[in-house]
């Protein structure tokens, strides 16, 4: 070849390489475009409004002022209501569960973390009860941050939130920490920290500890009962939060039936104990306490596993236990009482009702009698309002505390609907308005009545006022009940945008496809008739079926079954293939028999999501086999690991080092794996019981060698982009050349990706390995045909086949598509503190790594391992360069289709009960893994198209 | 290659299969597996839904004399081998062609388990009733054959379609009846292996039903050609 044809060969190769680049960034805009648009239309955001309550605007209000020549002891002047406690002390306990509050008795079956904390239910059941325990239901999404907002706004904090949980902002909207520091309370707040984030200034003192570092059990707890203590014998406070996280973090790490969890319960329990004391040793008359609330309240529930953050039953219902101090409880009318009484385990008669969080702003404000948050759309809870309140004229207060309740969320209600650019309905709001005159025509009866009752022989007063908080109650229910309907607004037109820019992607692919199809076709033979084969058919519908499935919930509950029930019939049909041909048997074989395995690491991963998740039934049946199984098993079990790293180092070893065209760089690369590989191996020595855990090996495994690890990774990646910028053109040999960059490029990877998901790692890799390697031996079954075929056609099969094989691994390696199925604690392999960069990037790898990262990177195997001996050498190249092009089309093509059917399901079933709890975290992870994949896709398109 | 397995076949000299005979013959099949359903039902008062694992197991029962004696009948190499032979192989190739679908099962997903393994079991037993068995009776251990008519499906007589096509038929009938399994509607029949056995025998009917079709189309080609 001549000098300037070289140039110019060189010239117009680099040119393809811009152009594939530029296809597939255009693809990654493209989609990262209609993902933008959908989302805006479809996560519902709330219009926060920036109106703030104020004490004056009782004037405004049809309902009497407080008294303001108050007989209360103390300064505090009511605002809006007549105060009812002077003091409340509010401890959360993060992740409370209402069984571990509520007797046992409650619950079909007496489970070993029930009845720990015996100090309440003691409270509770005592005679006269000033003290209640109730079932608080919060509303999903079910995570600390949306809760707290929830619980001081008194409003319904909306999905989008849920991206703001890494790095929590302030709350703009009006809440009950505003109000209270408005209004002269002086609040102290200790423990979870996400509370200075939310209230950088309200706190009168704070003493903030880090909540995000999951393994620590104790330090935000051991901070709280330090400060707590000192603060209940003071006196320059009106409202403490004390908000302890071990029972949440104990939940993340090892589950609600673990020993961990019951000895924090039991450490609850005394700190409990030893609150009430301190609190009822000075409730006397004068006392600090005279006049105190103590509330004990969970933010959420979690589920067996210790997962939270959507709507089933056992992460929204929590607990809330409420004691008031003053010693002149009134008995509540039997009409109002919701609550059901038993006895519990020691034959105390104990009753619990049941609370909305929504109303916990409300009733809180009107206890201290502050006013109620602006955007607040609860009810003050006529049972924590008895409770707390008790008097003889509890009754009187409460119609007025209701009226004034009724008129603040009717203004916020009209005020939205002003304001926002999709309000309610007229039709909604004629009725909500109609229900509102009606309470307030009987409000008018109601005052007159109050006003000639000043006498005590009223009898008819009693009626008017339960029929006003009937009348009340029903106004507030239903806005409660529309604006939970209709609160979260899909734009639809936004919605419809994004799925018409994804079907138009889709047309991108398709008509790429299509043209690098041509263009190919003009290297490969032809000859023989046109065929396409039945594998290459299946593929197809493969895709196609998957992607429909989503269109049902249930299917997408078991989408890793699905896609492992897929897998295996492709492998079936390949295997038959192969018995026509009579040849690569084995491999045939060995694809079908890995996929059970395959299944049951999905199954095992499901069994831990269907203990949380109602809809799902668990096949444990062959994981119990496995549980009570002896020693033997459990040898086996800590043996394979090594076993699987031990294989898959030494398949690089041979693959890559006694390789010869594997060479300098890559060689270097391939040693590092290797030696990362016997780093991890060590890691998970120290960790058995071979050694005597002294702090030097415990530093030396938690910390060292996973960083050691991370930088080796990094190393690789950087010494691979360096080769790639000063690496030399070749025009012969390049295709064992692409295998060998592949290796390297999959083996720098690796290290991270397996220390992350921990003992399973080497196992799964081994299975992905095997069966990739399957894959690509197998597809060298269809070029003994002679007939004539689209390059497309013939990668659809192994195209289809490795995308299906990358959802099980999602799936295998114990993720979900869910929020409670990233596992958080990967995030902190070999690091303590909490970085938002450095943590993300470690949950992204571990989460993605296998299903999306890897096979991405891994790709270029099918091109290359494919070869043309009837096309020229240099002829080849450019084929290979046409053929990887349109490959990752192809891949990127089945994500985008899956992507475009779980957008429309959403569309779709955007009013479904389980739109929160399944469909958007689906969409969510779809929208991240495509995105991820497109932008994977780009990266490799730099590396590989040289 | 095609050109030469006809040759094969052709030099083989088989007895093709009247028109009449292989209606007789489904028909007698169709009432077999009626029967199988109808007996555990109305005499032994057994369910699909409520005893899978012993109604399958009847319906096995019942089966396996009809389809051996059956099919015993169309034994490929007539003059070597006898009729009590034909029947002999056609019981062996009953918990080989089990075990092959009860595998089958397992890598596609059925549950796997203490629990699940009478009703695994006692499927696979009439799954393979359904598709191993008449081909065992028919062929023996010809490998040839038996690659052309589960690996080709090139069918070239009349009793290559009345094997292979019920058999395709059963086993893709069993691949969509297990479709509806993931679905929360909570139907007893959604279980392990019921909706798979409804599948199974819906795409059995179906094969008959075709074979029989392409039988009668054959052969009116072939009088076609002879006239």
């Amino acid at each position: 070849m001549s000098k300037s044809g070289e140039v110019s060969w060189k010239s117009e190769n680099l040119g393809k390489r811009r152009w594939a680049f530029v296809v597939f960034l255009g693809i990654l805009i493209l989609h990262g475009l209609a993902i933008l648009v959908f989302t805006r239309g479809f996560l519902l955001t709330r219009t926060e409004l920036s109106q703030y309550s104020h004490c004056s605007d009782i004037q405004q209000s049809p309902c009497f002022s407080p008294p303001q020549d108050d007989q209360m002891v103390n300064h505090s002047k009511g605002c809006w209501t007549k105060p009812a406690v002077d003091r409340i002390v509010i401890i959360v306990l993060d992740a409370l569960r209402y069984d571990f509050v509520a007797p046992s008795t409650f619950f079909d079956e007496k489970k070993t973390w029930m009845d720990r904390l015996q100090v309440l239910h003691k409270l509770a059941s005592q005679p006269g009860s000033f003290a209640k325990i109730f079932k608080a239901i919060a509303d999903p999404p079910t995570t600390s941050l949306q809760r707290l907002k929830g619980l001081t706004t008194g409003g319904l904090p909306t999905f989008i939130d849920v991206g703001n949980s890494f790095g929590a902002p302030a709350i703009n909207e009006d809440n009950l920490i505003y109000q209270m520091a408005k209004n002269g309370k002086r609040v102290v707040m200790m423990g979870d920290d996400t509370w200075v984030q939310l209230f950088p200034q309200h706190f009168n003192i704070s003493h903030p500890f880090p909540s995000f570092n999951v393994k620590d059990l104790d330090t935000v707890d051991n901070g709280c009962v330090e400060h707590l203590f000192p603060y209940l014998y003071q006196e320059d406070w009106d409202v403490l939060i004390a908000h302890f996280l071990g029972m949440d973090h104990a939940g993340h790490i090892f589950g609600v039936d673990s020993t961990e969890m019951i000895e924090k319960l039991e450490q609850y329990n005394g700190i409990l104990e030893k609150v009430v004391d301190v609190l009822e040793s000075q409730s006397g008359p004068g006392g600090l306490h005279e006049n105190t609330l103590l509330l004990v309240m969970g933010d959420h529930g979690q589920t067996i596993n210790g997962d939270h953050g959507g709507g089933a039953p056992e992460e929204v219902e929590t607990s809330l236990f409420a004691m008031s101090l003053q010693k002149n409880p009134s008995s509540l009318p039997s009409e109002t009482d919701s609550s059901s009484c038993r006895l519990d385990t020691e034959k105390r008669k104990i009753c619990t009702s049941s609370i909305e969080q929504l109303d916990f702003a409300a009733t809180v404000s009107a206890l201290l009698g502050i006013p109620y948050p602006f955007g607040s759309i609860g009810r003050v809870n006529p049972e924590l309002y008895a409770l707390a309140a008790g008097s003889e004229r509890w009754m009187q207060n409460y119609v007025n505390v209701l009226c004034m309740n009724t008129w603040q969320v009717k203004r916020y209600i009209d005020v939205y609907s002003a304001s926002s650019v999709i309000g309610f309905s007229d039709k909604d709001m004629s009725h909500v308005s109609d229900l509102y005159a009606q309470a307030h025509d009987n409000w008018l009866h109601t005052k007159e009545a109050v006003l000639n009752c000043k006498s005590e022989s009223c009898s008819t007063l009693l009626p008017q006022l339960k029929k006003q908080v009937e009348a009340y109650s029903n106004f507030l229910s239903s806005i409660t009940a529309l604006a939970r309907s209709k609160w979260t607004e899909f734009n639809l037109k936004m919605m419809g945008t994004g799925l018409c820019i994804l079907v138009l992607s889709l047309f991108v692919h398709i008509f790429t496809i299509k043209k690098l199809d041509k263009l190919c076709s003009c290297y490969l033979p032809r000859g023989g008739d046109f065929v396409v084969t039945f594998e290459a058919i299946f593929a197809y519908a493969a895709v196609l079926i998957r992607s429909f499935s989503f269109l049902s919930n249930s299917f997408i509950l078991e989408e890793g079954k699905t896609a492992s029930f897929l897998l295996a019939t492709a492998g079936m049909l390949q295997l038959r293939h192969a018995i026509v041909k009579k040849k690569m048997l084995l491999e045939g074989l060995l694809f079908v028999l890995v996929v059970p395995l395959l299944r049951f690491g999905i199954e095992l991963g499901q069994s831990k999501q269907a203990v949380n998740s109602l809809f799902l039934k668990s096949f444990a049946s062959w994981t119990v086999s496995v549980d009570n199984g002896t020693n033997l098993w459990i040898y086996v079990a800590d043996i394979l690991p090594f076993l699987a790293l031990v294989i898959l180092a030494y398949i690089l070893y041979y693959k890559s080092i006694t390789h010869s065209s594997c060479r300098g760089i890559f060689k270097l690369v391939a040693v590092g794996t290797i030696f990362a590989s016997s780093l991890i191996a060590l890691a998970w020595a120290l960790d058995g019981n071979l050694c005597s855990p002294s702090t030097v090996i415990v530093d030396i495994k938690a910390y060292w060698i996973p960083r050691i690890i991370y930088f080796i990774g990094l190393l690789q990646l950087f010494l691979l982009a360096i080769s790639q910028l000063f690496g030399k053109e070749k025009t012969s040999g390049w295709e064992e050349d692409t295998i060998v960059k592949v290796t390297a490029m999959l083996s720098a990877w690796s290290s991270t990706i397996i220390i992350l998901s921990g003992k399973q790692g080497p196992l799964v890799a081994l299975a992905a390995v095997i069966q990739g390697w399957c894959v690509i031996r197998l597809m060298t079954l269809e070029r003994a045909k002679n007939d004539y075929y689209d390059s497309s056609t013939s990668y659809s099969s192994p195209v289809a086949k490795w995308s299906l094989l990358a959802v099980c691994l999602f799936f295998c390696t114990g993720h979900w598509c869910a929020f409670d199925g990233l596992r958080y604690a990967s995030a902190f392999v070999g690091f303590d503190e909490f970085n938002l960069i450095r943590q993300a990037a470690l949950l992204t790898i571990d989460t993605f790594g296998f299903s999306h990262i890897l096979p991405v990177m891994g790709l270029p195997l099918i091109v290359a391992c494919r070869r043309h001996p009837e096309v020229q050498a240099e002829k080849r190249k450019s084929l290979f360069f046409l053929q990887l092009c349109q490959v990752y089309l192809m891949y990127g093509l089945t994500m985008a289709i899956s992507m475009t059917l779980t957008i429309i399901c959403v569309t779709i079933q955007r009013r479904h009960l389980m739109v929160w709890g399944l469909f958007a975290p689906k969409f969510v992870f779809d929208a991240v893994g495509l995105l991820l994949t497109d932008l994977f896709i780009c990266l490799a398109s730099l590396y590989y198209f040289a | 290659m095609k050109m030469k397995k006809n040759d094969e076949n052709g030099g083989n000299t088989i007895l093709s299969v009247s028109p009449l005979k292989a209606i007789t013959l489904h028909l007698i099949c169709l009432l077999g597996l009626a029967l199988a359903f109808w007996i555990p039902n109305h005499i032994y008062s057994l369910d699909l839904i409520t005893h899978p694992s012993q109604t399958l197991r009847m319906i096995s029962v019942f089966l396996a004399p009809v389809l051996i004696l059956l099919y015993s009948h169309l034994r490929h190499d007539g003059t070597q081998c006898s009729y009590v032979k034909a029947v002999g192989r056609g019981l062996l190739a009953l918990p080989a062609g089990a075990v092959v679908n009860a595998l089958g099962a397992t890598i596609l997903g059925a549950p796997v388990g203490f629990e699940y393994f009478p009703k695994t079991f006692n499927w696979s037993l009439m799954m393979s009733l359904l598709t191993f068995v008449p081909a065992a009776c028919v062929f023996g251990s010809s490998w040839t054959d038996w690659h052309r008519i589960f690996a080709r499906t090139k069918a070239s007589e009349s009793t290559d379609y009345m094997i292979s096509l019920p058999a395709h038929g059963a086993v893709i009938g069993a691949w969509f009846g297990a479709w509806p399994m993931p679905l929360d509607w909570e139907s007893p029949w959604q279980e392990w292996p019921i909706c798979v056995t409804y599948g199974a025998i819906a795409g059995y009917l179906v094969g008959l039903v075709t074979s029989l079709g392409c039988i009668i189309f054959c052969n009116r080609q072939q009088h076609l050609k002879e006239e």
